[in-house]
């Protein structure tokens, strides 16, 4: 019709020119008033209306109106469903005056028929919808590189040797073929022999050139499936520290990757910074390898990875930048009988800039190291100096009450776990996400298990645990104020909801996994929650992790002193049409699943 | 002005009364009223061509988008440096344009014998008559709203002892009505017709600026 319709807004952005040009000529314009009933529930609806100018509410039919769904703004779409549906079940009423677009229901089945991508988006629930648009969006949360896969183009063919080649074929072998590893086989199995193998091996162990190569082969492959993305097999080998990982498809040897091929894929080199945590011999040369850490979030976040990876990388490196601090900081005598735990989102392996600490010690019982506490404050100090802020709560490992012995703690855990009050269940919710990043990772299962055992079936406990979750409204309504200064905070009404609903459900099925997303899968695989619902909240859960990210990389290069005091802020008005429809789409999953968990631990009342 | 074509109506009205526009000249007992702008080569009537002609129904509160008139003109001789700088219409944004006769029989179609609105309407009938009278022998005989008159009329109450600003650009602002395509034949319309629907069918604009 004019340019007042913005066709490049999704759904309509999914037609052909074709298919444009017929929304075009079909349009028409209405106006009503400030408090007219544009569609009444019962209605037959014209077709979907495109708000040009104003505000409309949904609400529940009757005179009462007292609960309102969802408010709808200017390039808002309502009354599609109400149109496909034949009959509208809820009032739309004009809360200012409102000039809308209206598609007669006609053509919007002529297009649904003739589009098939369009009549999803108009159908389809939630996640699906996300798919469409993150396809045909500005590719804002996965970059195309992203998406390479550990196919063919990077898969090295392996250099294969049988049981029983000496070294010295080996090594000529791997010259002629500029290989530098091969697998050695051994029975049915393979095991990788690396250039540095063959070196130790001689040099060091000064074994024999005809000495067999598979005896110095490591059998324990990593390995990945060649339809994994490319940088989960980089993820990989940040964390397991090697620099190939071996292509398998089933059973089958499919090939090798090579980290520098990975790395060519990638033009920040989180690898360089792991190297650099790793042969950190100083405090100083940690901290300078730390420091490079947000340089490498930014060049990710703006090259458009997708924000689950990132959180995966990134938690990889903060792990090890805190394991190796502990090296260097804890004394090699006293590190066997200590682990490092992190808790909270760290824990989870979901922070994505920088986050607070949230550490503590446990100790083997019995243990006597009387600097202990003046270690741990100094463990603190540098933390803080390599930029992890400090917890305002104090939890962290320079604070006595998070040093514990394996049987203080786990007392610590029932004693929280029985109150009802406030502090402690925050401190419990803080605890149950922990995850051991050095020392002795045995004190930290001990604890973890018994804990769980402990809790088996006290639906007491886990009532008021997933109370929480449903404690604050879903900013639902909110999207009608844009014109006011509009914002959310969506820890409260999106995040917070969906991590402490899964982490309860997660506890009383005793899942040992600690990440919201590999809790929500391993929920899906027990039965514990549908699959569509599950692949809906971690959706969910990604675009309000990513829409607020963004924010507050916005607001840090604002402001004078890299300091964001408004983190979980959310402005409505700095949101395109495109992810207000998602966040408010979003937001209802959010809904949905408070819904369950009110049902599921009888919230309700 | 209004008077002498007061008189000419009804001059015309005897004449046609039987031909093959008799339609045009019945009074109308609709609630509908067609938007209609030109664009042309000049403000003065006598130098003016049309370039363009938009229009749109009205029926109640809606603006009928759907069922619209769109046309462009064959170029005119005359398309001159100075209306191009207002409506950024070249000679080569017309060579698909129609001809003149087309488009006027296009629009009495379209206008039926409904009521005509428009801002600074009698403009517009003024440059359409001048070309309509040679060819058909009479001049639009529809009734005319101004827009302006309709929003004058509705804002004087308030506007004790000053004079009410008329601009469209003003009148849209107060009215809160967007403007769709400022300075394109039918985007004007469509403007104007929003902004009509809006007075008569709306709250009387508040006074805040």
């Amino acid at each position: 019709m004019t340019d007042s319709f913005k066709m490049d807004n999704i759904p309509f952005s999914l037609l052909d020119q074709q298919e444009q040009a017929l929304v075009n000529t079909n349009l028409d314009l209405a106006y009503f008033q400030q408090g007219e009933k544009i569609i009444a529930a019962g209605d037959v609806p014209e077709g979907v209306h495109v708000i040009l100018k104003g505000r409309v509410r949904e609400s529940e039919a009757g005179e009462d109106q007292q609960h309102v769904y969802v408010h709808y703004e200017n390039e808002d779409y309502f009354g599609g469903w109400s149109a496909l549906r034949g009959r509208a079940i809820h009032d739309f009423i004009a809360e200012e005056e409102t000039i809308c677009h209206i598609l007669p229901t006609r053509i919007l089945l002529e297009l649904m028929q003739s589009n098939a991508l369009f009549a999803d988006y108009f159908q389809q629930d939630f996640a699906v919808k996300t798919e469409i648009a993150a396809q045909h969006g500005k590719g804002q949360d996965m970059a195309e590189f992203m998406l390479s896969k550990i196919t063919s183009a990077t898969i090295r063919e392996p250099l294969i040797v049988d049981e029983g080649t000496s070294i010295r074929a080996a090594t000529q072998l791997m010259r002629e073929s500029k290989a530098d590893c091969l697998l050695a086989r051994k029975g049915g199995r393979f095991g990788m022999v690396t250039g540095t193998d063959l070196l130790d091996a001689v040099v060091l162990k000064g074994l024999a050139l005809d000495s067999d190569v598979s005896d110095l082969a490591s059998y324990r492959l990593v390995t990945a499936d060649p339809d994994d993305y490319l940088f989960n097999a980089l993820v990989m080998m940040t964390r397991q520290q090697i620099e190939r990982v071996v292509v398998m498809s089933g059973q089958t040897l499919v090939g090798v990757v090579e980290l520098t091929d990975v790395l060519s894929y990638f033009s920040s080199h989180s690898h360089v910074i792991g190297i650099r945590i790793e042969r950190a011999s100083s405090i100083d040369d940690l901290r300078e390898a730390a420091q490079g850490l947000n340089d490498l979030i930014k060049a990710l976040i703006s090259t458009g990875v997708k924000i689950r990876f990132t959180m995966d990388l990134l938690a990889a490196m903060n792990g090890r930048i805190i394991a190796k601090l502990f090296d260097l900081v804890i004394p090699v005598d006293m590190q066997p009988h200590v682990c490092l735990i992190v808790m909270g989102s760290e824990g989870r392996g979901e922070q994505i800039m920088k986050t607070d600490q949230d550490n503590a010690l446990l100790f083997r019982d019995g243990l006597s190291w009387a600097a202990m506490q003046q270690v741990m404050n100094s463990f603190s100090e540098q933390l803080i100096s390599f930029g992890f802020p400090p917890c305002p709560g104090n939890i962290m490992v320079s604070n006595p009450e998070w040093v514990n012995s394996v049987g203080d703690w786990t007392q610590k855990l029932s004693d929280w776990a029985e109150t009802c009050e406030g502090e402690a269940q925050m401190k419990l919710a803080i605890a149950v996400d922990a995850k051991p990043v050095a020392g002795n990772q045995a004190l930290f299962k001990v604890a973890r298990n018994w804990f769980l055992r402990h809790l088996r079936n006290n639906d007491v406990f886990f009532s008021h645990f997933a109370r929480a979750a449903i404690e604050f409204d879903t900013p639902l309504t909110f999207f009608g104020n844009l014109k006011d200064k509009a914002e959310l905070d969506i820890k409260k009404g999106g995040i917070f909801p969906i991590v402490h609903g899964v982490r309860t459900l997660a506890l009383e099925h005793r899942i040992l996994a600690t990440n919201t997303y590999k809790r929500i899968e391993a929920l899906i695989e027990s039965g514990q929650l549908q699959e569509k619902e599950g692949k809906e909240i971690s959706e969910a859960l990604s675009l309000f992790v990513q829409l607020r990210l963004r924010q507050q990389m916005r607001r840090v290069e604002e402001s004078d002193d890299g300091f964001d005091p408004t983190p979980n802020l959310i402005e409505l008005q700095r949101l395109n049409k495109m992810e207000r429809d998602l966040l408010r789409d979003a937001l209802q999953v959010v809904k949905s699943f408070k819904k369950h968990l009110t049902l599921r631990y009888h919230l309700g009342g | 002005m209004i008077i002498p074509r007061t008189i000419r109506r009804l001059q015309d009205r005897r004449t046609h009364k039987s031909g093959p526009w008799a339609n045009l000249f019945e009074s109308y007992d609709g609630d509908e009223v067609v938007s209609l702008d030109c664009e042309t080569t000049s403000l003065e009537v006598g130098q003016a061509e049309i370039l363009s002609i938009g229009a749109v129904r009205i029926q109640g509160k809606k603006v009928k988008t759907s069922d619209r008139l769109d046309i462009r003109l064959k170029p005119p001789a005359s398309l001159s440096g100075e209306s191009i700088k207002v409506h950024k219409i070249r000679a080569s944004d017309l060579v698909d344009g129609i001809e003149l006769e087309d488009a006027l029989e296009q629009l009495l179609n379209f206008i039926g014998n409904r009521p005509i609105l428009g801002y600074y309407v009698n403009y517009d009938i003024r440059v359409i008559d001048k070309f309509l009278r040679p060819l058909y022998g009479f001049g639009l005989p529809n009734k005319a709203i101004e827009l302006s008159h309709v929003y004058h009329d509705i804002i004087k109450w308030k506007h004790v002892g000053g004079d009410v600003d008329l601009r469209f650009d003003t009148i849209a602002s107060k009215l809160d009505i967007p403007i769709i395509q400022r300075h394109t034949a039918l985007g004007d319309a469509i403007t104007v017709a929003l902004m009509y629907v809006r007075l008569k069918h709306g709250q009387s604009p508040s006074h805040t600026h």
